[in-house]
């Protein structure tokens, strides 16, 4: 059995990551886990990544080995929605205590382990560790191990204590949980040809089953979807599917990748989010399908039934669009990819005035490029003041955004529809496309936000918070633009990685200074990109600026 | 037997069990001569059509559910609100025994208030004798600052004549010749409790103003700087007076409360009963003269009061129950131009902390429709709250409510796009109200305790904001003025919506996908 640390090692290598792929030996060894600045604020930790990437497997215990504070903040704060059974949203916690920090809570969570299976029977019990007694050493590979063969029932180990890193590499973790003692324990009943894996989808307000019926209708059957509205059962027995759709998310790469290893089940990626995403989604798992010994039909019916979904959903939309004409959108998203909504707003007349490509990859880039046109803002971050600016000019009439950015929108007066992962309306599929296009109508013209922008009546227009925000801002700009040095300085000044905090002039310099021409050489004399990884797209665009310019300025 | 005394079963669990459900159906069988239920089920579906809904609203004499109190009911409301004073009501007792028992039912707190005790002799002969005794024995026994008379139907009916009863009665040495008691006719048979507010608020005024029923000089008014406040009659009135209290001490304002009955209906448990607690004084009552501006709340609360002030040189200003964000605002920034006084930071932060909460919640009252009935400037009030956040009022109805106000509600839904299908129904009643919910169906109903029975026969779920509230308890306490006040009504209303989701999704293993939460 390996250790933690080999596991994490092994995630680390993911060669299905291409940002680790893009690592040196030496970085991949420290991994993502991009050292949390101390003093920032920060998201969540590795337990809370793997927690919530089991704890949409509906019908197993969730036990949370630690003190309070775990489960006491985690329990059931996600809405992924079951079909069945509800264990899954029941707490279950060891709760230790000082007795247990010193001579060890083994013996508890045993216990615990126990009282689970005397009392609830699920068909399988997943045991989170935490800092805590991971640092007691409490070894709960061990104690499922000895519980497992005891009750003759799986008890899983996820080995995932908080400490080890951020939630992504907490949901890697989980997956490598599932791919050690769940996945291939078990067979199904019977297979068939059209038997599909969905991975790193989590049926969040139940969007899953939005689509469920165009796969039922296709006769395609969701052999196993991990893990969202899964049983125990399912995920043992995923490795019969024929072939895996992941789920946009890069969450449970690790998971498809090694499927695929492992089983030979072709994954690819995709997402329901969009209808065109939907309809090339669709199409993509029949052609995996035919390709692994499914009748060829089944490409000629997945095409019928897009046209007929798609023709639906465009009639829905069309009423939208008289009320949309001239409205503007203001697109800042986490983990859904930014284009995947793009064309369906653009179809219900929204005019897209900006996205955030924070987490996008140069090809989502290109993606926006070509939808949205050259000119398309593309934010990296944006502060408050800018939001209430663009608002303001009337760049923007909604944001569309995750809960992160929710307050920001709503403190520069916003409007702003959640289309993240806390969000209670369902957005898959066509039908759900057609639901995000009648929320934006509703936070459009919800009348609270002439309230939220008005500032108080006894107000000097002259001294309010958003004025003197923009004057100074202007202020700011003029001056800069008044000043060449400082203007200049000001861009150099400019963030470009923001883990090992190298600025544009650092890194032009070094171009400069020792002719460089890639981004591993700029990382080599700069740290630049040797954090996270992220940046080395920027890096790459700065590169290509400086190689662009004529030789002879470049040697001024 | 399910009763007996080792387990005494109380009327919830006593009736449902068997020997009580056979002799119930026995009796209906044999004695009430019963329809077929097919029949009776199909009258009430018949009931919910729009076809019942056009007889219902072609009612001309008959009045069922009404919305609305009678005029004494506000006149008790009104005197308790001064130092010392007891409500006399010039009638039937069993009158006086109504409003007591209404009052102590939504304040959880006694009401004092005495009866002259007509009788058979005192309606076919005259009640003088009842107003001589009347006086002299509460004047005796209760030892009250003031004795504020109003009437009933009863009295009003023979025709007594108060002004010339409480004289002889003075006379007569019931009370001393220089004792206040102002008065004030307020027949049932005409108006509402609202008018009655009205009445009595302004026999008090004018008895102190204008020289006490002819024993005593006319005050002669020498403008200062101060404001008179008029809070109308309002189920809120603790919570609320106590918010404009301290408003205006955060805003340094000067004033006075005309009738504050915030501390009588919210004496402490202490040891001691209160029969008199709180009150606008007497000389602050007199001095009132002397002040720059009279502000009401409720319009239809001071119909007759304000034009009597305004004739005394006082600008007057009356409002409709403002709730909400820019209701508000408009109070606020009155107050402010009035007084001079500006508003400061820790109110303008009230106000950012409660579109802070309007914004954060808004998209669940969004779009949703409601019923709302009640007096005619809560109506009002809340109707325009509604139209803030997006909500529409889809009906709203007001048994007492006049011509005037159903231009004045129109107005305010033409105001607004979300006004655009709302319909305003003035003098209708909660029977009219029940065939509106059938007909054309609303996702929540704000109304008194009374809209418990609509909310049973039509599903509409209820959202208590009004008077009475007799079945949960103390949310007269909490103000639903000023913006910590329209804090609270969001809040009331949100609660309810949440309430709504959780029940439709509590099914164990059927619905429950959904009942989640984080909402």
């Amino acid at each position: 059995m390996s250790s933690l640390s080999a596991t994490i090692q092994n995630v680390f290598n993911e060669p299905g990551c291409g940002k680790n792929a893009n690592k040196s030996e030496a970085e991949r060894k420290k991994g993502c886990t991009k050292q949390l600045q101390p003093g920032g604020a920060a998201g969540g930790c590795a337990f809370d990544g793997a927690k919530i990437a089991l704890q949409p497997i509906t019908d197993v215990a969730h036990l949370v080995h630690g003190p309070i504070a775990c489960e006491g903040n985690s329990w059931d704060n996600r809405g992924a929605a079951s079909s069945s059974s509800n264990i899954w949203r029941t707490g279950f916690t060891t709760d230790i205590n000082e007795t247990d920090i010193v001579f060890g809570g083994e013996k508890r969570l045993y216990k615990a382990i126990k009282e689970i299976i005397d009392k609830y029977d699920p068909p399988a019990v997943f045991v989170y560790q935490t800092c805590v007694p991971a640092m007691t050493g409490d070894d709960i590979n061990a104690v499922c191990k000895a519980a497992s063969k005891k009750f003759g029932k799986p008890v899983i180990p996820v080995n995932a204590p908080g400490f080890v890193g951020p939630k992504n590499l907490g949901n890697k973790l989980a997956g490598e949980a599932l791919l050690d003692y769940v996945i291939g324990t078990e067979e199904p009943d019977y297979t068939t040809p059209y038997d599909l894996n969905i991975i790193g989808e989590y049926n969040l307000s139940g969007e899953l089953w939005q689509i469920k019926p165009l796969f039922d209708e296709l006769g395609i059957r969701i052999l196993s979807t991990i893990s969202g509205d899964g049983k125990y059962r399912e995920v043992a027995y995923s490795h019969r599917a024929r072939a895996a759709m992941m789920v946009c998310s890069k969450a449970m790469i690790n998971v498809a990748r090694k499927m695929e290893e492992r089983y030979g089940i072709p994954f690819f990626e995709g997402s329901f989010y969009g209808i065109e995403d939907s309809s090339d989604s669709l199409r993509e798992i029949a052609r995996m399908l035919v390709d692994r010994g499914a009748p060829d039909d089944l490409i000629g019916r997945t095409d019928v039934v897009i046209a007929r979904e798609e023709a639906k959903a465009w009639a829905a939309i069309e009423p939208y669009k008289p009320r949309f004409k001239g409205k503007k959108v203001l697109l800042i998203t986490g983990g859904v990819k930014s284009w995947s909504v793009v064309a369906a707003l653009q179809e219900a007349g929204l005019e897209l005035v900006g996205t955030s490509v924070k987490k996008s990859t140069k090809e989502d880039k290109e993606r926006i490029k070509e939808l949205m046109g050259q000119d398309v803002h593309m934010i990296e971050d944006m502060t408050p003041r800018e939001m209430y600016k663009m608002l303001k000019d009337a760049q923007a009439d909604i944001m569309l955004s995750g809960g992160r950015s929710q307050f920001i929108a709503l403190k520069a007066g916003m409007p702003w529809l959640d289309i993240n992962q806390e969000r209670h309306h369902a957005y898959m599929g066509y039908v759900g496309m057609v639901a995000l296009v009648r929320q934006i109508d509703k936070a459009l013209y919800n009348p609270v936000w002439e309230q939220v922008r008005k500032p108080a009546p006894w107000d000097d227009p002259a001294e309010n918070w958003q004025n003197k925000a923009i004057a100074q801002m202007d202020i700011e700009a003029a001056e800069l633009a008044a000043d060449p040095v400082r203007a200049e300085a000001a861009r150099r000044a400019r963030n470009i990685c923001n883990c090992k905090v190298v600025d544009l002039g650092t890194i032009e310099d070094a171009i400069h200074d020792h002719g460089l021409t890639t981004v591993q050489g700029v990382k080599d004399h700069t740290s630049a990109s040797g954090g996270c990884g992220t940046c080395s797209e920027r890096v790459q665009g700065v590169l290509d600026a400086m190689l662009a310019m004529p030789a002879a300025l470049a040697a001024e | 037997m399910t009763q007996n005394a080792e387990h005494v079963l109380d009327h919830f669990d006593l009736f449902r069990g068997p020997e009580y459900q056979q002799m119930l159906a026995n009796k209906k069988k044999m004695f009430e001569n019963p329809h077929d239920p097919a029949e009776v089920e199909r009258v009430r579906e018949w009931t919910k059509t729009p076809e019942y809904r056009e007889k219902n609203f072609a009612r001309e004499a008959l009045t069922v559910n009404p919305a609305k109190a009678c005029q004494p009911l506000g006149a008790v409301f009104a005197a308790v609100g001064f130092e010392g004073t007891i409500p006399f009501v010039h009638g039937s007792q069993g009158c006086v025994a109504y409003y007591r028992s209404h009052f102590s039912r939504h304040f959880k707190e006694p009401s004092s208030c005495v009866s002259s005790s007509m009788t058979e002799d005192a309606a076919v002969f005259g009640g003088l004798n009842n107003m001589i005794d009347g006086l002299a024995n509460t004047y005796s026994m209760y030892k009250p600052k003031m004795i504020a008379v109003s009437t009933t139907c009863m009295a009003e009916v023979i025709g007594d004549d108060l002004n010339a009863f409480i004289k002889t009665a003075k006379e007569k040495g019931s009370v001393p010749a220089e004792y206040d008691v102002p008065f004030a006719h307020t027949p049932a048979f005409v108006g509402s409790h609202i008018t009655g507010y009205d009445n009595v608020m302004k026999g008090i005024v004018e008895h102190f103003w204008d020289g006490k029923a002819g024993t005593a000089p006319k005050l002669e008014r020498r403008p200062n700087g101060k404001i008179n406040f008029i809070g109308g009659f309002d189920g809120y009135t603790v919570g609320n007076l106590r918010e404009i209290k301290r408003l205006f001490g955060l805003m340094d304002v000067e004033y006075t409360i005309l009738g504050d009955n915030s501390d009588v209906w919210d004496t402490p448990t202490d040891g001691e009963f209160r029969m008199y607690d709180g009150g606008t004084t007497l000389e602050e009552a007199a001095d009132a003269v002397h002040a720059k501006a009279t502000i009401s709340m409720q319009e239809y609360c001071s119909e007759k009061t304000l034009p009597l002030i305004a004739a005394h040189g006082q600008e007057v200003l009356a409002f409709n129950h403002p709730v909400g964000v820019a209701a508000t605002d408009k109070f606020l920034m009155e107050v402010s131009r009035i007084t001079g006084k500006a508003i400061p930071e820790s109110i303008a932060r009230e106000r950012g902390r409660f579109v802070d909460a309007i914004a954060d919640s808004s998209a669940h009252i969004h779009g949703k429709k409601f019923a709302i009935y009640g007096d005619p400037d809560l109506c009002l009030g809340l109707a325009g709250f509604l139209l803030e956040l997006g909500a529409e009022p889809t009906h709203v109805l007001a048994t007492n409510g006049s011509k005037n106000w159903v231009n004045k509600v129109q107005a305010l839904f033409d105001s607004s796009p979300f006004g655009k299908d709302c319909h305003v129904y003035g003098g209708k009643d909660l029977w009219h109200m029940r065939s509106l919910l059938f007909t054309d169906p609303v996702d929540f109903l704000i109304g008194n305790t009374y809209g418990k029975y609509l909310e049973r026969d039509t599903g509409t779920p209820l959202i208590r904001i009004g008077f009475p509230i007799f079945d949960r308890h103390h949310h007269h306490r909490y103000p639903v003025w000023g913006y910590q006040g329209g804090m609270n009504v969001l809040v009331t209303i949100l609660d309810k919506i949440f309430d709504e989701i959780d029940k439709s999704t509590i099914g164990t293993a059927t619905t429950d996908f959904s009942f989640d939460i984080i909402r």
